[in-house]
């Protein structure tokens, strides 16, 4: 693999091969990907397989064929985008828009950049957020969890578009929550709407947990998303708690656990240094919160992680570790 | 190419004047050959929409324009009555609301005497494209949310969601709100128009 | 170089939105559908003509201290005459575009031709040069249109081709518009490499 071309030393994981990691990473995605065939049934299978082929396919065909390389569609990293691709859309999502998706994360998100290594956003968000703004319709309708049930499956909104319409309508958000009936437990299983990968929390913590032990992660990124969420959530509940969810409800829903501990974390698109990835973290936590109250969007961790990809370089050089002189 | 005029300041000042003043001559002469054409092309637009949305008349719905608030608190809408042969056939009211997903939306609506909704046309918005501003088809007769031949009353229309019986847009409940706000403020203000004669 | 070059050099080899990157706020502002594209380019390849051909004629006679100023009135004013007309012909098309006609005034490629050639050049040669770089914006802006509003709303020139419900909404707003100038400007680019 000695024809890749990674961004410039200090690399944070020396001797390690760009396969051990990306196989680490999909390892790591097992855990959330049973829950959500679990709540989604089918639909999550499909969607997954179909997001991973596809993006595997336009992979080599654009290396092939438009840049004329060798294909290395084998080191992983197209089979981890389709994943989280895929956990990013709703189980219910008409296969043709997960294809485009595959195209727009691949295409213009990774191999227009240069390929691994050379993007500056992560691809599978930009596939996702190409895909929110394309395809509004399909992309807010979230089928109700029910498992392998032939009946058809209810679509309902995200606890955070509940909310959010809630409070635009000058409901209390408490008042807003008890009446879809959701518990805290089921927030943290992810027994509730949303797209197929983000809702169990349990899962994704359980792969967060796998790759803090394998190395294939450090704690900093993740771990400062989510101090940031609470802390900032936090205050803003306090100041008004008819107004604003409490921090928790941030931290377990929508694709908070997804975005920070998988989207946040890739190599190419995030920081180099410690002190980099908690400025990072630090940027996306009060991004997302800042979104979610006070934006047009119910969620915006997806915006938040793509805003920082692009503070990114601007971090690394003023975080640049010192030189052993 | 001849001499360039050498930049003095009486040389400057001069061409700068002669230039401006046959430069808004020449705009002065053409605003006075379009100005014309151009209020009419804005009355016709204006009537089109009235007649878009009323019964067929034979007055001039725009010189019998008035003004009608209704409430207090609220700006007034425009009236345009629409009359046969003397008689009353329908209203169109210009009614907006501020609660859109990107602000005001401004729509003609027209009623019959009796209150019905007759049609309605979307003047303009600022709501997303493919969601909210799907208004222009979305509640018209046989679509998903009609709601021509509905008499929104003093009660007004609600989408579904809020207990009413219209369909709101897919994936853009606000935008349906905010449409149907414009649609019962309307609604409201001709209520108070026919008590007060 | 001739009159005929002087003409055709604004369709490729100085394509003003293609290879000097000029005028990008309209590009990306009104090419949501080709019809608004193809109005933009025209009414902005009239303007040119006519300042490039107003300006060759009197740039002897504005002393090179106030040039910047008395081209910018005449231009100003060439283009508050098409936004006047566009207003009593082609109403439509007028509220379609809306601010982006007033603001022909301080597109870049208005006044960078009357600085860097008709300043410089006689009548003719200026309003071929006029007529070439504006029908280069022209087609420029109406092929990001056609495919914008293709790719957005499954339409061309308000032609129907597939469900508007199957259409990419990002193309219609403002995201789509830079990543289809980008891959436009990418292909143009490989185009004139390979040349």
């Amino acid at each position: 693999m000695s024809n890749f071309t990674i961004s410039p030393s200090p690399h944070i994981h020396s001797g390690d091969s760009i396969e051990k990691n990306m196989y680490g990473v999909l390892i790591a995605l097992i855990p959330a990907f049973i829950f959500s065939i679990v709540f989604f049934g089918i639909g999550a299978i499909l969607v997954t397989l179909t997001s991973v082929v596809a993006c595997l396919i336009f992979e080599f065909i654009i290396q092939k064929y438009l840049m004329k390389q060798r294909p290395t569609v084998w080191d992983g990293s197209a089979i981890i985008t389709g994943v989280l691709l895929a956990f990013n859309l709703p189980s219910s999502l008409p296969l043709w828009i997960v294809i485009i998706g595959a195209l727009v994360a691949i295409g213009i998100g990774k191999m227009s950049f240069g390929g691994l290594g050379n993007n500056i956003f992560n691809p599978a968000l930009v596939g996702r957020v190409f895909l929110l703004i394309s395809f509004p319709v399909q992309m807010t309708s979230w089928p109700v969890p029910n498992g392998f049930s032939t009946v058809d499956a209810v679509t309902g909104a995200t606890p955070l578009a509940i909310v959010k319409e809630a409070v635009k309508n000058g409901q209390s958000v408490t008042d807003a929550l008890a009446s879809t009936g959701l518990s805290s437990s089921n927030m943290i299983i992810g027994n509730m709407g949303g797209s197929l990968g983000e809702v169990a929390a349990i899962g994704l913590l359980l792969g967060f947990a796998y790759m803090l032990i394998r190395k294939i992660i450090t704690w900093h990124i993740p771990v400062t998303i989510f101090a940031t969420v609470i802390v900032f959530a936090g205050i803003l509940h306090l100041v008004n708690p008819v107004h604003f969810a409490d921090p928790l409800f941030h931290l377990f829903t929508g694709g908070m656990m997804l975005g920070a501990i998988f989207m946040a974390t890739d190599y190419v698109t995030s920081p180099m240094t410690h002190k980099g990835m908690i400025i990072y973290g630090v940027g996306i936590g009060v991004l997302t919160v800042i979104i979610r109250v006070f934006g047009a969007y119910p969620e915006g961790m997806s915006f938040a992680i793509l805003i920082m990809n692009g503070f990114t370089p601007l971090i690394n050089r003023y975080c640049k570790p010192a030189r052993f002189a | 190419m001849g001499k360039k005029l050498e930049s003095s300041f009486k040389n400057m000042v001069l061409v700068l004047f002669l230039v401006t003043l046959i430069s808004s001559a020449a705009v002065g002469v053409v605003n006075s050959l379009t100005a014309g054409l151009i209020e009419k092309v804005q009355i016709e637009k204006q009537t089109q929409a009235i007649r878009a949305v009323v019964p067929a008349f034979d007055n001039d719905p725009m010189t019998d324009k008035y003004m009608v608030k209704a409430s207090d608190n609220e700006e007034a809408v425009e009236f345009y009555p629409a009359k046969q042969n003397g008689e009353l056939v329908g209203t169109a009211i210009k009614t907006y609301t501020n609660d859109g997903f990107g602000g005001k939306i401004e729509l003609m609506v027209g009623f019959t005497p009796d209150g019905v909704i007759y049609n309605y046309s979307v003047l303009s918005h600022k709501e997303t494209p493919g969601l909210g501003s799907k208004m222009d088809s979305w509640f018209v007769k046989g679509a998903k949310g009609n709601i021509i031949g509905k008499n929104p009353g003093t009660k007004g229309l609600q989408v579904s969601k809020d207990g009413g019986d219209v369909d709101a847009i897919t994936a853009a409940t606000i935008s349906s709100r905010a449409f149907l706000d414009a649609v019962n403020r309307a609604a409201r203000a001709l209520d108070k128009d026919s008590k007060q004669k | 170089m001739n009159n005929w070059q002087n003409f055709t050099k604004g369709f490729f080899k100085e394509n003003p939105t293609f290879v000097l990157l000029l005028g990008m706020c309209p590009t990306l502002g009104v090419t949501t559908s080709a019809i608004n594209g193809l109005g933009m380019g025209l009414a902005t390849a009239f303007v040119l003509v006519l300042s490039n051909l107003a300006i060759s004629l009197v740039a002897n006679s504005i002393p090179d201290k106030i040039r910047i100023p008395g081209f910018i009135v005449i231009i100003a004013a060439f283009v508050t005459v098409v936004d006047m007309c566009m207003a009593a012909y082609l109403p439509s098309l007028h509220e379609s575009l809306g601010l982006f006609i007033p603001l022909i005034v301080v597109n870049c490629i208005v006044l960078g031709r009357a600085e860097s050639f008709a300043s410089k050049n006689k009548a003719i040669p200026s309003m071929l040069d006029g007529l070439g770089i504006g029908l280069g914006f022209t087609m420029a802006l109406t092929l990001l249109g056609c495919i914008r509003e293709v790719l957005g709303s499954g339409k061309l020139f308000n032609i129907t081709l597939y469900s508007e419900n199957y259409g990419m909404i990002v193309f219609v707003l403002a995201p789509g518009a830079f990543i289809a100038l980008g891959y436009l400007i990418a292909f143009i680019n490989r185009i004139r490499k390979t040349n």
